[in-house]
């Protein structure tokens, strides 16, 4: 074996090792409830959510303040009591959110509901168990203060949520019509 | 005697071509004729107009320069006018006697049909199934002129046609169709499927010709090809083979940059994946930048061309963002198939480029960046996809050979890794000849060679991945290849010496035309 050889087996031993490791930090998130210094990471992923959201529907375009009014909602949810707010991190870094309301359905049984209004995951994390896993920590958050109906809302047109929350179990509940006048 | 009666045989008629009307002599500029004489050095057979004819009409996609384009658009005008149309179609089997079409014709193909009834494979064996390829379009993406619409796309088709018999003695059918939804496409093909051998899909519009692609290979048992995607990709694939030999390179650890996302570039990186390049050394950089999982239209991405979105996830393992010139700092290759030239890529992002550089220039008609600016910057191979300039990438190196090797062994499919034996055998035939060098890392269509042995290939791969209906040895695949190969040319001189296709009329050389 040559020296350049060698060189450029260890050097593609040392890389593979490299990218193992990058690979295993990907796939290991932590879910926690968001700190307040994680605002504006999370808010960055609600307005890829919304412009996300915009390629469903026209009646989904997002305004020209999509990014601060997105701040401005988060800040206010991780001050709210009936809001819980969930981050899910790679390697330190903010990569997945979801947020719920709890809402009190007043006419039906039962009455305390978990409502999944935003989650979000960077593409380069998705098709991986991190949905899954995001959506049981919020819901196991959600049923500890309460919450025995979880419900979820996202465009009409959007297969892929409907893909998601079907196959863990969820199914079509109401239906809101629009029509732009 | 030929009676009209045949016509009603075979259906469906072509235009014909054959014998046209007496017409005025042309005035043709000598110096083009001349260039194109001299680039056919190597026949085996005596050079003649129609080979010229046919050189032009492939070269004048890719030749540049207003003039020259000017006088091919004229000749092309005024002979296809003259010879009503490139293609015919002629019988294979001997006709002496009224008593024949009883063999031919009923009552005795009535046995053939019971045969293939029977088992409906045997159509490859009892027709000419095997050897006939649908060239499929509509119409949504020709050369350069847009979504010109079917009609107008049959003078290209019926151009691959000729490409498809004289280099690979395959009978090519245009079939241009008035459909537009890509679902519209793959049932008109999966409808089609019975009466062909295989299906080229030419000119269709990106991205829907992905997912045309995708649906095909997927539910047809017949080759499905792409030329646009594919074809190009393969040639990319050989020319790249033998530029990082070159350049003392190894695939698995060569840094590519792929300038450009379109078809020809999402296929070129699919293909060098499967051919063993790692993904994450690939850089994608679109209209809008390098291609990476955080940008702003990602999601976007994700919903109208998930074939970008794949690669945006899979390639740029460092996450780079930004332009070019940080796509290019450190890289080895920039395969560049983006938008004409000659000032798309500078000098200045060239010397980003690590030492020895490679630099695919392919945009028609006017590359990126000239190769004599793009050496001066430091580039040690330059390709580009004009046969003005040394190294073309064309995909008529490949198309020909490979749907020839799928024919033959009646292949189900083409996968990836057939396409990449093609671009081996296409890398490995130059260096054989001893002719590689930094200008001359491909070889030209005037190899006759490259035909048959990369259809060889095809056939063999096609064998050993075990989707061929038909067993052959590679002796035997190469015979095979040859001969129809030959024949074919045969057939073509002859009808020529015989004046049954007339020649070009002989240019005036007293009076030359101003181009």
């Amino acid at each position: 074996m040559t020296k350049q050889t060698k060189e450029n087996d260890d050097q593609e031993r040392e890389e593979g090792e490299r990218r193992a490791i990058m690979k295993e930090a990907k796939r290991s998130f932590t879910i926690r409830p968001i700190r307040e210094s994680e605002a504006d990471k999370a808010a960055e992923l609600v307005a890829r959510l919304k412009r996300l959201n915009s390629e469903f529907d026209p009646l989904l375009k997002t305004s020209d303040r999509l990014d601060s009014d997105s701040l401005k909602m988060m800040k206010e949810a991780i001050a709210d009591k009936n809001s819980v707010v969930l981050v899910a991190l790679s390697d330190s870094r903010i990569v997945g959110m979801a947020k719920a309301v709890l809402r009190d359905r007043i006419f039906y049984e039962p009455r305390k509901e978990g409502a999944i209004v935003e989650f979000y995951i960077l593409p380069e994390f998705r098709r991986g168990n991190l949905g899954r896993d995001l959506l049981n920590e919020m819901v196991g958050t959600l049923k500890k203060r309460g919450a025995m109906l979880i419900t979820a809302e996202f465009p009409s047109q959007n297969e892929i949520a409907k893909k998601f929350y079907t196959k863990l179990g969820f199914r079509s509940l109401t239906n809101v019509y629009a029509k732009q006048y | 005697m030929l009676s009209v009666q045949l016509n009603t045989l075979f259906v469906p008629t072509y235009l014909l071509f054959a014998i046209p009307k007496r017409v005025e002599i042309a005035k043709e500029k000598k110096t083009v004729k001349e260039k194109e004489a001299a680039h056919s050095s190597e026949m085996t057979r005596k050079t003649n107009k129609q080979d010229i004819m046919m050189m032009k009409k492939k070269s004048s996609r890719r030749r540049g320069g207003a003039q020259k384009s000017d006088l091919a658009s004229d000749l092309a005008l005024k002979f296809s006018k003259r010879y009503e149309g490139k293609m015919q179609t002629i019988p294979k089997v001997p006709i002496t006697s009224l008593d024949d079409f009883s063999i031919w014709y009923t009552p005795g193909v009535a046995a053939v049909s019971r045969q293939i009834a029977n088992d409906s494979d045997s159509s490859f064996d009892y027709t000419n199934r095997w050897n006939t390829l649908c060239v499929l379009t509509d119409g949504s993406r020709v050369l350069g002129l847009g979504d010109i619409g079917p009609e107008a796309s049959l003078p290209v088709m019926e151009g691959k046609a000729l490409i498809y018999k004289y280099l690979g003695g395959v009978d090519a059918i245009p079939i241009p169709i008035r459909a537009h939804e890509p679902n519209e496409i793959v049932e008109f093909a999966q409808h089609i499927e019975p009466a062909f051998g295989g299906i080229h899909l030419e000119d269709i519009a990106s991205p829907k010709c992905f997912e045309i692609l995708d649906a095909l290979r997927e539910s047809l048992q017949i080759p499905v090809w792409h030329d646009d995607q594919q074809g190009t990709a393969g040639v990319i694939l050989a020319g790249l083979y033998n530029s990082l030999l070159l350049t003392n390179r190894r695939l698995e650890h060569a840094k590519i940059v792929l300038f450009g996302a379109g078809a020809a570039n999402i296929a070129a990186a699919r293909l060098m994946i499967s051919a063993g390049a790692r993904p994450g050394n690939l850089v994608m950089v679109d209209s809008k930048g390098i291609i990476h999982p955080e940008r702003e239209d990602i999601d976007h991405m994700m919903l109208s061309n998930k074939w970008k979105y794949e690669l945006a996830l899979k390639t740029n393992e460092e996450r780079r963002v930004g332009g070019l010139d940080d796509a290019v700092k450190g890289a080895d290759v920039l395969i560049a198939a983006s938008k004409p030239g000659p000032d798309m890529i500078s000098p200045a992002t060239l010397k980003r480029m690590n030492k020895d550089g490679i630099l695919f220039a392919l945009s028609n008609p006017i590359p990126e960046i000239w190769p004599k600016d793009a050496k001066e910057a430091g580039m040690k191979i330059v390709a580009t996809g004009r046969s003005d300039f040394p190294n073309q990438v064309n995909n008529s190196l490949i198309f020909p050979s490979v749907i020839r090797g799928v024919f033959d062994v009646r292949s189900r499919s083409i996968p990836d890794d057939v396409i990449v034996a093609a671009a081996k055998e296409l890398a490995e035939f130059t260096r054989r000849e001893g002719t590689l060098s930094e200008e001359h890392i491909l070889p030209t269509m005037m190899d006759w060679e490259i035909f048959p042995r990369t259809a060889t290939a095809v056939g063999a791969k096609c064998i050993e991945m075990g989707i061929a209906r038909k067993i052959l040895s590679k002796k035997e695949l190469l015979g095979r290849a040859s001969e129809i190969i030959e024949h074919t040319k045969k057939t073509i001189n002859s009808l020529l010496e015989a004046g049954l296709i007339e020649p070009l009329p002989k240019q005036n050389t007293k009076k030359k035309r101003k181009g």
